[in-house]
Order: structure tokens, then C-alpha cells, then sequence
């Protein structure tokens, strides 16, 4: 029981996440049509660092859910440790490109 | 072969590690057969990796290790500027001495992965207390990166099909004359370290998309970052990605594996290819770009209707659900193209990127993509010169992919197919197809020969062995154990198959030694010719006129002359040009080609317009050095006619007719380049039994002999005449 | 092939013997050479070389035809000036030509011609050298009949008075010139192409160049075209006198203008008068004192130059409101008057063009009668460096906001995940 709600809560989480990403990136673009694109490579790094996270979180989710078949010899500890290196590449880029 | 590999200069690390494996193997006295197997696979890698090495080193040893040809001058240039200056003076070096008066921004123009990683090799050297001087590392990076491709081919192959296929491959990438054009010492070109990021690349996506595995995706995506910052031809790699991934949607083989892969590696890898000056923005905003874009927006909307199909359950509703979303999508996207076409924010396609899908564009359009020897069509023989029989083994290892069918094979059927094409359309192109060529080339290789000796040992032993290669040849040797038994003489024919197929490899790799050795190792910036009585005779021509620039012209004179020869000048001479390789200012070269073939009088307003001080050309007609200024004026006045329309080409032509004999056109005889190629030329017999003022390049008389400078003046002509430097006079004091 | 090296090096000399010319700090020549037909015109023109010997030349005479005339020694010249009295002279003696005379003045020394009535193909060829052309007709003087000489007695009307001066304080003094200068010579006409020569004296508009013996002739060319005395200056600021009369220098015409128009225009062709020359040419950043390598786009500097003009004895500042510097590439990016302290400093402060490229600071200083000041430097301007762009643009911190809070987010979601596991 205790580990259904937890992967529920996880799902939930991750769901919210996905959403949270997704709504910067389209208030960011409504603010570029607004602002216009002078600092175009701050821009791009916001809107990315959004899709990037979302897309990165999408894969994990994918990666460990049970019911994907393809994933079975991917231990989800692997494919977390996957995950935070990839955040931590696309965080560090974008902070490079931001200014 | 191994003769060849032998007599190399030392490579040390390669062997040693095969010694240390070897070693241990006697005193074990009996291993187990996956040990055999290893050891025997870590030597043959190892050996091919020394002669991946070797094989490119014939220049040095018939020159002297030296950078060759025009680009990698320029490469060098800057790769000392880098490991003197460091990397932030290199990231915003403003180069003054090019393109004068308008200067360059090295750090922004250029893909400084080949020379920063030069200077990683050298300062690496340096840390380890090796006192190399930096030429010697820019001359053997390529060799070097040559060998580590077979190493990735290797990986590559076993990805593919099997550890058998990733060893010729690996064997046949080595000695490709099609790669190694491009690979020889010397060759100091983004090409170099470019093909092994490609392939590199190319492996890691396999492997993510076969895996599907953030890390390898992550990884490829690395790769990709290498790529673009060595060459700019990465922009095969964001459309053959792309293209695959939609071949596997539409073929209906779309998985998670392929989603995340893709994902993950165009995020990051855009993200970190915006970080190299050069590309850039070029990501979101070029139309070369776009179908990346496209396809990874059509990835999540397919991932979201999967994800829909999964919640609504009901067929009907989803499929009406389907409709919407696939119009709306569409739409949303066409619209955001047109938009971002209409707006000026995506750029429209680059001429080189026309002239690949539509071979005549370039022809009719932009003279100065044409007039490069290396953008023509390839023809028939140069295919046959850089493939040899990987031309035929093609054919039979696609064949094999497609028995095969899987998500890896069907990449690099699409990469060798896609490949090939562009192949077809750039004779430089043939560097992308090469390792393409060499992996299917060598699954047929590998397939045959395994089927042909599983014949043999099915006779053999009765038990069907299949004793090393995973499961795959496990099937494949019981396929053909079944359909072995009704044929007669089998087994011989299969020993003749094999002896054939071992004389038609052997044939390859003497055709390729042949090829590199006759072909491929001349640095052409020495030039070597047979003399009368058969010994060599060196031109060194070029280094004699550009050393005298560099001693004995003011510290800031500019020189003008036709582009090919800016990056030298700048490089050996140390002085600033008017016009270079990087030909990225069409108004500028064509300025130049237009003083080039203007009359005296007009040149010299332009030159003085372009404070030219000396003026130098490239004539063979003495030495019979066809590659001259001469023979390339033509582009010259293409060029010159398409800014300025004063320039006609017709005025040059007699009938259509390009000659420089009496039946010349007036105009040619008397235009600025045909007065400083044959200034005082009417006064030499260049040989025996012809008249005198003979150009032996075109192999006629010329027809202006007396020629007379007014404005110029002869400053220097090197030994064998094909550099002649004019000094350009000042104006006349007293009018 | 081996002279062909040494061809950039006698260029070099040749600058060098350039600058040498006038040296910088007395650009007055010294020593002059005078060839004469006859020595008789060191007597029949000695008020104009007393008045040479009074302004501290030294007068060497020497006839035309000397066979050890000789301009240099060694690669060295002797001399400063060489005026040559001389129009019927058919060869020189010595090692003296044509081509010598014209290498004296590139070599940036100054040259005095006299034609008379008569000049021999020589000095015609180095006048026309020069962009002059005497009248080929050899017989032909100028002849007015409307502004003769009223002493002429008779009826040829060959010695006219002319009086159309070129408008120049430079070339002839701050004194106008009030009697006409009487005239007694050939003319000729200026090379249309010579963009160097100018008309000092020209005949009125009703003189003609003609055979005063045979009357039907048409002659070549009339009016005002007629040039009487021309200068030249070079582009090495060597200057040259063409004067088709040799009589113009003479003691004879006692009450006309011609003794103050031969030592003003004198004074000038040996540079007494209108030399200027520049120095200090600085420019730097604004509130930096060092000069920079290569400027950035959109720099402040500050440029500035001093002038100075020879008066004949000493350097004093030049003074104009028109001195112009240009930040050139290809065309002028920047064109601005230079402001003046008096005291010859010309300074100027501009902001340098968002174009990157290697320009130059022009000053082409041409007027009438002033030795040309023609100052290029080289100056490469770059564009910005990756850490010279704005940071933190106010603009964009939405998009930091929306970047850093996905890092948050980030955080968050990998405590959370792993909190659950």
C-alpha cells in the first residue's frame, strides 16, 4: 500500500514537474513576442533549461516505470544517476550561456 | 602489409599493451577460448591501430614533416597563435593580417576543435617533459585521430553486427584511400580529427538508441559538441539523425529507446553546439537546422498521443483525437516556419547547402563555390581510385543489413546510402562516405567469410561449432548447415570462395599502399617532378618566395593575389593578404579579380584603393606546374564579372576558346594577370627546340612577348619561376 | 634574378635620400648649381643671384657644357638646387642628362628652368617631364598687341607686360606685386593630365604664341592659356620654377614688377616659404596617455598633431582652421576638423565606428602653394571581446528567473525522488 501511494505520489510529482517546466517555456515565449529577442542567447538557455528539463524528465519517467518492457535490464538507479548527470551537464551549460 | 607496419617510426603504447597480454597467454600455456579470442582481437586492433599510424606517414619520410597544401596552413597558423597567446586571446583573436582592410574575427569564424586539441596533445606533451615542437604535433594529429577511428569503427562494427564485422572494419577504415586522402601527416585539416568525431558520434547514438540510456545518449550528444566544433560538416549529422528517426516513425519501428536518445542528445547536443561562436545561434535559426527541430517536436507529439492512446482506451475516440492533433500540429508548425522564414529569424539555405542537393546550383550561381577543385562532381574513376573493391563489397553488405533488419543496421544503411550520394555530388565528400563504405563493406566481408569457414568446419565436424560469436552466427551457421547437405563439392568450392575473397583483400590493401604513397603524400606546396635522367627534382618554390617576403618586405606591406595562396602568405610570409581562404567576403575576392583582369591602368586604382603593396602570381608556365594562375584566371574574371558586370567573360574568350597564344583575345593579352605571368617570358626558351617564350603548362607560344609594366615592377621571381612577386610602384612624383 | 633583390633596397635608399633632402630642421636649400650658356649672364643677371648670395646660398657657376658637371658623388648629391640659364644647351657636358636632372628631382631637390625666345630640345623635354609644354613652333614668342611693354620701340610687340598673378600670399608674398612683370619669351601650356602644375604668370587674353616673321601663321595657343611661368611641386615636395624667359631674371627691366616676382617666387621654390611640416602625431584612448595597440569599436580617443611651417630661419606654428583627419578604411568612417591652440597643436576626440577593420588616421593637408602633408597610420580596430558584452541585461531576467527556478525545481524533484524511493 505504502508503495503504491509513494509511486503515486512520484507520478504525481513528476507530472507536476513536466507541467511546471512547460509553462515558463510558453509564458517565456509570449514575453519574447512582448520584449523582443535582444538578448537572444538568454533567451534560448531559458527556453532550453525548460525543455531540456521537461524532456529529461519525461525519459526518466519513462525509464522507470514498470510497465515499459524495453527497460527491464535498466535498474532505475542507474537511470537515476543517468538523469542527474544529464541535469547537471544542461544546468551547467545553460549557466554558461545565459549572461 | 605488415612489413609496412613494421618499418613505422615507434608507436609505442598499442603494442606494448598487445605484449602484456601476450605474455601472460604463455604462461597460462592453455587459455580458454573467450581468452584466445580476446587476445587475438586486442593484437589484431592493436596492429591495425600501428598501421592506421603508419600508413599515413610516407610524406614525412619522402619530404619532411611539414604542414601540406593551403587550409591546414592556416590551421597552424592559428593553433601557434593558441599555445602562445592562450585561450581567451585565441577565442577573441582579431586577426588584422587577412583581409585587409577589413580584417577577420578568428575566434568566431573558425571550429577550433582540430586546433585546440592540437594544443592539448602539445601541452599534454609538454606536462610529460616530451620537448616537441608544436609543427610535429599539428602534422601527426591526423594520423593520429585515423587511429583512433578504426578503434570507434571497431566498436562501430561489433554494434552492428558482430565483434568479427568491427575488426575489418576497423582494418578496412586503416587503409581507405578515400580517408586517408584527407589523413596523411601533414594534413593538419579540420577533416582530420572531423571523421572520427562523426563516427564517434554516430556510434554513441547507436548505442543510446540500442540501449536507451540517458548516459550514451549524453555522451553522442558530447560528441556532437566535437563535431561541430571541428567541421562543418556536423550539419550532416543534425539532418541524417533527424531523417533516421523519421525512417524508424514511419517504418513503425518508433520505441522509447529511440524517444529518449533522440531527446536527450538534440537538447544537449544543441545546447552545447550554441556554445562554439561560430555556429551559434544557427541552431534555431537556419533553415539546415529546421528538420532537427521538426522532428523533435514531431517526437513529443507522438510520445502525447501514444500517452493519450494509453489513457483514452477508446479506439474511435483517440483516432478523432488523432486527427485534430496531427491538422493542429501541422499547422502550429508550418505556420512557426513561415513565420520564422518570413521574419528573417530562420535563414534561408547556404549556397554549399544548395549545391549539395542540386548539383548544378553552384555551376550557375556562385562561381566561387564552383571554381574549389574539390566541390566538382565526383566522377567514376576517383570512386573506383578510393574505394577499390569497397565499391563492390557495398552492395553485399547492404544486402546483408537489410536481411538483418534492426534499428542500428537500418542507420547505417541510411548513413552509407545518404553518404554516398552526397559523395556522388562533392568529390570531398567522398571523406564522409568513406567510413560508411568501410562498416557495410566490411559486415559483407565479415558475413561471407564467417558462413564460408562455418561450411568448411560443418564438414569438418560433424557438430555444428559455432564456437565464438554470440547467437546471431549460432543461426546463421545452422541456417546454412541446413541447406549444406544437398550440394555436392561444397566444401572446396567454399576454399575457393575463401582464397578469393583473401586475394581480392589483399589486392585492396596493395592498392591502397599504392594510392598513398603515389597519390596522397605529396604536400603540394613542395612540388617533386622526374627529371630528364629519372632523379627527382624538388620545386620548392613556394617556401623560396615566401621566406623572401617574410625578410625582405616592410613589416606591414599587403600583398595581393588570388585566394588560394592568403593563408600561406600569412602563415609562411608573416604579412597581410587581401583576400584568403576563408572566402567569406564575395565583394573582396571579387574586387581582387577584377584588378587581376583589368588592364594596367585600371588595376592599379584598385590597388591603390587596396593600399596593395605587392602583387604576387603563380605561374608554371616555365616549369609546366599546371595548377597555376594562369589556368585558374578564368575563375578569376567569373568571379570578378559576377560583382562587377565591367568584367565580361566573353572579352577573354576567342570563339568561346580560352587560349593565350597570338589567336588570344585582346583583352586576355594585354589584362593585368597575362602581363605578370609572362612579363619578360618572350625573352626565355623554356625548351629545347621550341621558340622562345614557350609556356610548357599550356604547351603553346605565347602571344604578348613584349610586355611592359608601367605601373608595377618586377620584385622577385623564385628559381623555377612559379612565384613572380611585382612591387607596385608609387604614383609618378611630378604628375 | 639576384638584381631583382636588390631592387626593394635602392627603393629604400631612395626614401632615405628623400628625407634627407630637407632635413628637418632647415628645409631651405643651400647650395646651388647654375648652368649658364655664357658666363656673360652672371653679369647681365647679378642682381638676381646677389640677391640669391644675400639670402645665404651658395652659387656655384658652371657652363652647360662643362665636361665635369656632375650632380652627385658617391650616391651623395652636391647640391641643393640647380637652376639652369641655359635654354640653348643641346647636351650637357659631364655625366649630366636629361634623366639625371629629372632623378635630382625626384630625389626631392629644386630645380630653376629658363627657356629664352629659343629653347633647345632638351629643356623642352624636361619641362614636358614636368607637365609643361613649350610651344612647339620654335620660332614662336608671345606677342600682345594690346598689353606690350610701352618702352618697346618696335612694332613686334614681343615684350609684353603681363599682370595676371596666381591669387597666392605662399608663392609670391604678402607684398602685392603692383607694376606687371615685363615678359620677353617663349609660352606654353600646361599638361592638361598634370594634376601638380600651376600657372604663376599668365599672359593677358589678347596675347597669342606666334612667329613674329611669318604673319599668317595660327597660331597654337592664345589668351590666357598661354602660361608664361609655371611651378611645379612634386609629390616629394620638390620644387620646380618653368619660366619660358630667360630675360625675366635680368638686370635690365629696372621700373616693372619682375625683380619682386623672381625673388618671391624664388624664395618659395627654395622653400623658404610654405613648408610645413608634421610631427607628434599621438592619438590615445580618452583619460589614457599610452598609444594602443588597436582601438575597440566604439572607443572615445583623442587624436592630435603638431604643424609647424618653416619661416626661413625657424619653425613657427601654423595656424588654419581647415586641417581635417580622417578615420579611413576604404572610405572615411570619421571626417573631422582639427581645433588649433595657436601654438601648432591640432587636436580632435572622436568615437570610433561600430565597424571593425583595420583603418587608418588620414591627414591630407593640400593647399595652394603649402608643401602637402599627407599623414597615414595604420590602426586595426576589433570588435568586443566575449567579456566586454552587457551582463545581466535587464530585459532578460525573466528568462535567469525561469532557468534558475528550473534548477530549483530540479533540486526539489531529486530530494523528493530520492526521499520516496
Amino acid at each position: 500500500m505504502a508503495k503504491s501511494t509513494s509511486s503515486d505520489v512520484l507520478t504525481l510529482i513528476r507530472s507536476l514537474r513536466s507541467a511546471y517546466a512547460a509553462t515558463p517555456t510558453n509564458l517565456k515565449v509570449v514575453y519574447m513576442g512582448i520584449v523582443g529577442s535582444f538578448p537572444f542567447n538568454s533567451f534560448l538557455s531559458g527556453v532550453l533549461s525548460c525543455v531540456g528539463t521537461a524532456v529529461l524528465a519525461v525519459c526518466l519517467r519513462i525509464q522507470v516505470n514498470k510497465e515499459n518492457k524495453e527497460f527491464k535490464d535498466l535498474p532505475p538507479e542507474r537511470a537515476f544517476a543517468d538523469f542527474v548527470l544529464c541535469n547537471l551537464v544542461l544546468h551547467l551549460v545553460i549557466m554558461n550561456f545565459l549572461g | 602489409m605488415g612489413a609496412k607496419a613494421g618499418s613505422s617510426p615507434p608507436v609505442v603504447p598499442p603494442p606494448a599493451s598487445s605484449a602484456t597480454s601476450f605474455f601472460p597467454s604463455i604462461n597460462g600455456l592453455k587459455l580458454k577460448t573467450k581468452q584466445q579470442e580476446l587476445l587475438i582481437r586486442v593484437s589484431i586492433l592493436a596492429l591495425v591501430y600501428v598501421l592506421a599510424f603508419a600508413i599515413r606517414l610516407f610524406s614525412v619520410l619522402r619530404y619532411e614533416s611539414m604542414i601540406h597544401e593551403f587550409d591546414p596552413y592556416f590551421n597552424y597558423r592559428t593553433t601557434l597563435f593558441l599555445t602562445e597567446k592562450g585561450f581567451y586571446e585565441f577565442w577573441n583573436w582579431f586577426d588584422f593580417e587577412s583581409w585587409y582592410p577589413l580584417g577577420r574575427i578568428i575566434g568566431g569564424t573558425l571550429y577550433p576543435g582540430l586546433m585546440v586539441t592540437a594544443a592539448l596533445i602539445y601541452w599534454t606533451l609538454h606536462f610529460l617533459r616530451f620537448a616537441v615542437h608544436i609543427r610535429e604535433v599539428c602534422v601527426l594529429t591526423a594520423p593520429f585521430f585515423a587511429s583512433n577511428t578504426t578503434i570507434v569503427a571497431y566498436f562501430f562494427g561489433k554494434e552492428i553486427w558482430d565483434s568479427g564485422a568491427g575488426l575489418v572494419a576497423a582494418a578496412l577504415i586503416a587503409i581507405c584511400p578515400g580517408y586517408i586522402s584527407r589523413s596523411v601527416a601533414g594534413s593538419y585539416d579540420n577533416e582530420g580529427v572531423a571523421i572520427f568525431a562523426l563516427l564517434l558520434t554516430f556510434y554513441l547514438f547507436v548505442k543510446a538508441v540500442n540501449t536507451g540510456s540517458l548516459a550514451w545518449a549524453l555522451a553522442s550528444a558530447f560528441g556532437y559538441f566535437y563535431m561541430v566544433s571541428a567541421w562543418g560538416g556536423y550539419v550532416f549529422i543534425i539532418n541524417l539523425v533527424p531523417l533516421y528517426v523519421l525512417v524508424l516513425l514511419v517504418t513503425g519501428r518508433y520505441s522509447m529507446r529511440l524517444y529518449i536518445a533522440y531527446n536527450c542528445m538534440y537538447v544537449l547536443g544543441m545546447l552545447l553546439a550554441m556554445q562554439i561562436r561560430f555556429v551559434g545561434f544557427q541552431h534555431v535559426q537556419s533553415g539546415e537546422h529546421m528538420a532537427a527541430m521538426g522532428v523533435f517536436f514531431l517526437l513529443q507529439v507522438f510520445y502525447f498521443l501514444d500517452w493519450v492512446k494509453f489513457t483514452l482506451n477508446d479506439p474511435k475516440l483517440f483516432y478523432s483525437f488523432l486527427r485534430i492533433a496531427l491538422t493542429c500540429a501541422i499547422s502550429v508548425g508550418s505556420l512557426a516556419l513561415g513565420v520564422g522564414m518570413a521574419t528573417g529569424y530562420i535563414s534561408p539555405w547556404t549556397g554549399r547547402f544548395y549545391s549539395l542537393l542540386d548539383p548544378t546550383y553552384a555551376k550557375d550561381h556562385i562561381p566561387i563555390i564552383a571554381s574549389v577543385s574539390e566541390h566538382q562532381p565526383t566522377a567514376w574513376s576517383s570512386f573506383m581510385f578510393d574505394f577499390h573493391i569497397l565499391l563492390f563489397l557495398f552492395p553485399a553488405g547492404l544486402y546483408f543489413c537489410f536481411k538483418r533488419l534492426s534499428d542500428a543496421t537500418i542507420f547505417i544503411v541510411m548513413y552509407g546510402l545518404t553518404s554516398m550520394y552526397f559523395a556522388g555530388v562533392m568529390v570531398r565528400l567522398i571523406l564522409v562516405a568513406a567510413p560508411a563504405v568501410c562498416l557495410i563493406s566490411s559486415i559483407a566481408v565479415s558475413a561471407t567469410l564467417k558462413n564460408l569457414t562455418m561450411l568448411i568446419r560443418a564438414k569438418n565436424n560433424a557438430t555444428p561449432m559455432g564456437s565464438s560469436k554470440g547467437t546471431a552466427s549460432l543461426k546463421a551457421s545452422a541456417k546454412a548447415s541446413s541447406f549444406d547437405q544437398p550440394l555436392p563439392y561444397q566444401r572446396n568450392v567454399a576454399i575457393a570462395l575463401l582464397l578469393g575473397a583473401f586475394y581480392l583483400l589483399s589486392r585492396y590493401a596493395i592498392h591502397c599502399t599504392w594510392v598513398t604513397s603515389e597519390a596522397y603524400s605529396s604536400p603540394s606546396i613542395v612540388l617533386a617532378a622526374r627529371g630528364a635522367h629519372g632523379g627527382r627534382v624538388i620545386f620548392d618554390d613556394y617556401r623560396e618566395a615566401y621566406f623572401w617576403l617574410r625578410k625582405n618586405t616592410p613589416a606591414d606591406a599587403k600583398i595581393m593575389s588570388w585566394w588560394d595562396y592568403g593563408y600561406q602568405i600569412t602563415a609562411m610570409g608573416n604579412r597581410t593578404v587581401i583576400v584568403d581562404n576563408n572566402t567569406w567576403n564575395n565583394t573582396h575576392i571579387a574586387t581582387v579579380g577584377r584588378a587581376m583582369s583589368s588592364y594596367e591602368d585600371e588595376a592599379y586604382d584598385i590597388m591603390k584603393s587596396l593600399d596593395v603593396d605587392y602583387v604576387l602570381v603563380v605561374f608554371g608556365g616555365v616549369t609546366g606546374y599546371s595548377s597555376d594562375d594562369i589556368n585558374k584566371f578564368l575563375w578569376m574574371v567569373r568571379i570578378g564579372g559576377g560583382v562587377f558586370p565591367v568584367i565580361k567573360e566573353p572579352e577573354y574568350l576567342v570563339n568561346g576558346e580560352y587560349r593565350v597564344d597570338k589567336g588570344a583575345a585582346p583583352k586576355m593579352l594585354n589584362c593585368l594577370m597575362y602581363k605578370l605571368c609572362y612579363y619578360r617570358f618572350g625573352e626565355v626558351t623554356t625548351e629545347y627546340g621550341k621558340p622562345p617564350g614557350y609556356d610548357r603548362a599550356r604547351g603553346v607560344e605565347i602571344g604578348n612577348k613584349d610586355v611592359k609594366l608601367e605601373y608595377l615592377e618586377e620584385a622577385f621571381t623564385t628559381s623555377n619561376w612559379i612565384i613572380r612577386i611585382y612591387k607596385v610602384k608609387p604614383p609618378k612624383n611630378r604628375w | 634574378m639576384a638584381k631583382m633583390l636588390f631592387l626593394p633596397l635602392l627603393i629604400l635608399l631612395l626614401f632615405l635620400f628623400e628625407c634627407e633632402s630637407f632635413s628637418a630642421e632647415n628645409p631651405t636649400d643651400r647650395r646651388l648649381l647654375v648652368l649658364v650658356d655664357d658666363l656673360a649672364i652672371r653679369s647681365s643677371h647679378s642682381l638676381y643671384f646677389k640677391f640669391l648670395e644675400s639670402r645665404g646660398y651658395v652659387l656655384e657657376f658652371r657652363l652647360a657644357d662643362d665636361p665635369k658637371l656632375a650632380l652627385q658623388r658617391y650616391g651623395h648629391y652636391l647640391y641643393d638646387g640647380l637652376v639652369i640659364f641655359s635654354p640653348s644647351v643641346q647636351r650637357f657636358g659631364g655625366s649630366l642628362d636629361q634623366a639625371a636632372v629629372l632623378d635630382f628631382v625626384d630625389a626631392g631637390h629644386d630645380l630653376i628652368l629658363a627657356a629664352d625666345s629659343y629653347a633647345s630640345d632638351l629643356i623642352r623635354g624636361i619641362a614636358s617631364e614636368c607637365g609643361v609644354d613649350f610651344d612647339e613652333d620654335p620660332d614662336a614668342v608671345v606677342i600682345d598687341h594690346v598689353g606690350y611693354a610701352v618702352s618697346e620701340i618696335d612694332g613686334e610687340h614681343t615684350l609684353i607686360a603681363a599682370d595676371d598673378f596666381i591669387q597666392s600670399d605662399v608663392i609670391l608674398g604678402e607684398k602685392k606685386i603692383e607694376a606687371p612683370v615685363l615678359f620677353r619669351g617663349i609660352g606654353h601650356s600646361v599638361n592638361p593630365a598634370s594634376t601638380l602644375v600651376l600657372k604663376v604668370l599668365s599672359a593677358s587674353p589678347s596675347a597669342y604664341s606666334a612667329s613674329p616673321k611669318t604673319k599668317l601663321s595660327t597660331p597654337s595657343i592664345t589668351g590666357s592659356t598661354i602660361a608664361l611661368v609655371s611651378v611645379v611641386q612634386a609629390r616629394n615636395n620638390a620644387r620646380m620654377l618653368i619660366s619660358g624667359s630667360l630675360d625675366l631674371f635680368s638686370n635690365r627691366h629696372e621700373k616693372s614688377g619682375n625683380e619682386q616676382f623672381v625673388t618671391e617666387i624664388s624664395k618659395w621654390v627654395f622653400h623658404e616659404r610654405g613648408h610645413l611640416k608634421a610631427v607628434n602625431v599621438t592619438h590615445h584612448r580618452v583619460a589614457e596617455l599610452a598609444e594602443p595597440a588597436m582601438y575597440r569599436i566604439n572607443d572615445d580617443l583623442e587624436y592630435s598633431i603638431e604643424i609647424y611651417e618653416w619661416s626661413g630661419s625657424s619653425w613657427k606654428p601654423y595656424v588654419a582652421d581647415d586641417v581635417q583627419v580622417q578615420f579611413y578604411m576604404m572610405s572615411p568612417y570619421v571626417l573631422k576638423s582639427l581645433s588649433t591652440d595657436l601654438k601648432g597643436l591640432y587636436f580632435t576626440s572622436f568615437k570610433v565606428p561600430d565597424v571593425y577593420g583595420v583603418f587608418q588616421f588620414k591627414v591630407e593637408y593640400q593647399r595652394l602653394g603649402y608643401t602637402s602633408l599627407s599623414l597615414s597610420k595604420q590602426i586595426p580596430v576589433r570588435p568586443f571581446r566575449h567579456n566586454e558584452y552587457e551582463r545581466f541585461i535587464p530585459a532578460a531576467f525573466p528568462y535567469y528567473g525561469a532557468s534558475f527556478s528550473t534548477m530549483a525545481g530540479f533540486f526539489i524533484f531529486t530530494i523528493v525522488y530520492l526521499y520516496n524511493k
